[in-house]
């Protein structure tokens, strides 16, 4: 079905501090992309120079055959960051409800914010304020509020992170069922085996500025299992990234 | 409920506190025989207060029309000037100069000057009133609004959230504990400044009870104008509580108290 994401030759960076140098990287519609790197590599910029928060200073990024702003405006990118960061002074349901209230454009049938509600598990708590959720909680309402406008390219930085262990195996497990199978997401994060565990293929950056140094396909069956980690082809992926980190 | 009887408990502390300095200054004028052209005691203010409460509260709807709707003009001026500050460096840089040489013109100065230009009724009151809120209003609308989190500007840009969109979803919710805090300190300052307005010319209102008494040395009447005014005062300020803490539920701080 072609590819949803494309970037050719692209560097990008704030003022003179190039961060990401000469990236080309071609995203399948439908693919999840895991990106790793060290801390302060450049895998947020990847993202933003994705939703075209960053302009490239060479190269170019095409989301759909179209520029990320065009993109934005036809609420075809979804974003989940590090932190929920709900607006306090709205409720679950009208946080979910955020993308449909701003640029209100043609937005597909899909799960209305209610029906997101009771998708996360939070029917019981649809009109309680960020404050009174725990963190799960509230990743789980950015996560709805980020597929309420169904988006076709899903970005992620580190969703995950900020979570306890426990609530993170969980939403993880829930993460791909969220996606579906059609959505294009890249998902950024530090943990090499939740990396290799998500995605179709994981993609490393390393270097100062970063470039791409390498892409490791991952071939395993899906639905994955909790038991997969475990799994010596699972293993050796790891090491496989772990490889061209170091 | 719960905030209502905040704010009661609030004027009950606030009462209790006039009350214990009444009682304090009641001895003092008795024991020593203060004369009441210098210190009046509070028996013969709250005497005052009580025969002439007509004429008090008569004169207290016109100063408290005078500084609302001060307060009103004041607000909105300062609301869609700092809007626009917000929205544009070269506004910024060329506004706040001018809301601070609104800020260091000395009220007093400038009274009778207002009064020439908008006559004796209740124009020249509200303007002055309206000029001393505008700067406290200014900057905190300002601040609040700016303060929002580039992260989530980004992140609603992702959205292909317009300006007018991220400003209306996310920077005026933002401002608003700001502008809470702002209208605490402007609200009392729009009192002052509608006493101010009377005293350079007014048929009504309790500046203009202050300058008479004040004149026939009636010192009685002038303390209970000021009394009154310190009451409307601390009620302005447990109205504009009970309003944000109903408003800002959900703000860490209200949440904390």
């Amino acid at each position: 079905m072609g590819n949803a994401i494309e970037i050719r030759g692209a560097s990008a960076g704030y003022g003179k501090t190039p961060v990401l140098e000469d990236i080309d990287l071609t995203i399948a519609t439908g693919e999840v992309l895991a990106v790793v790197g060290r801390s302060g590599t450049g895998k947020t910029t990847l993202l933003r120079l994705i939703a075209g928060a960053v302009i490239p200073q060479r190269g170019e990024v095409r989301l759909i055959g179209a520029d990320p702003a065009a993109a934005r405006r036809a609420k075809r990118i979804g974003f989940v960051g590090q932190n929920a960061a709900l607006h306090p002074w709205r409720t679950v349901v009208q946080n979910i409800r955020l993308p449909l209230d701003v640029n209100p454009a043609d937005v597909e049938d899909g799960p209305t914010p209610e029906e997101w509600v009771a998708r996360i598990g939070l029917a019981a708590a649809a009109n309680a304020y960020p404050h009174q959720l725990s963190g799960g909680m509230r990743q789980r309402v950015a996560l709805a509020r980020s597929l309420v406008a169904d988006p076709a390219i899903l970005l992620m930085d580190e969703p995950l992170s900020s979570l306890d262990e426990l609530t993170r195996d969980d939403l993880r497990l829930e993460l791909v069922d969220f996606w579906g199978a059609t959505r294009t997401v890249v998902y950024v994060t530090h943990d090499i085996e939740e990396a290799v565990w998500l995605a179709d293929r994981v993609a490393v950056l390393g270097g100062h500025p970063a470039r791409i140094a390498g892409i490791v396909p991952v071939a395993l069956e899906r639905p994955r299992t909790p038991a997969l980690r475990r799994d010596a082809r699972f293993l050796d992926l790891v090491d496989a990234v772990r490889g061209l980190l170091a | 409920m719960n905030s209502a009887r905040r704010t009661i408990v609030d004027l009950l502390i606030a009462g209790a506190a006039m009350g214990v300095i009444a009682i304090a200054l009641e001895i003092w004028t008795a024991a020593f025989h203060v004369p009441g052209y210098l210190v009046p005691a509070p028996s013969a203010v709250g005497a005052r207060l009580v025969a002439d409460w007509a004429m008090f509260l008569r004169e207290a709807a016109v100063t408290i029309a005078e500084a609302s709707m001060g307060f009103l003009v004041g607000t909105t001026v300062a609301f869609a000037i700092a809007s626009a500050m917000v929205r544009s460096r070269v506004l910024e840089r060329t506004l706040f100069p001018l809301a601070i040489l609104v800020k260091l013109t000395p009220i007093v100065a400038v009274a009778p000057l207002f009064t020439l230009w908008f006559g004796f009724g209740s124009a020249p009151k509200v303007a002055i009133a309206a000029l001393i809120t505008f700067f406290p209003m200014v900057v905190n609308a300002f601040v609040g609004l700016r303060s929002a989190d580039p992260q989530e500007v980004a992140f609603l840009e992702t959205l292909g959230a317009t300006r007018t969109e991220v400003f209306r979803h996310l920077r005026v919710p933002n401002a608003l504990p700001y502008l809470f805090s702002g209208a605490r300190i402007s609200l009392n300052l729009a009192l002052i400044g509608a006493v101010i307005g009377e005293w350079t010319g007014a048929d009504h209102g309790l500046g203009r009870v202050i300058l008479v008494a004040n004149a026939n040395l009636d010192l009685a009447t002038l303390f209970a104008a000021v009394l009154l005014l310190a009451a409307i005062g601390i009620a302005a300020n447990a109205l504009v509580g009970t309003v944000e803490r109903r408003v800002l539920h959900w703000h860490p701080v209200e949440l904390a108290a």
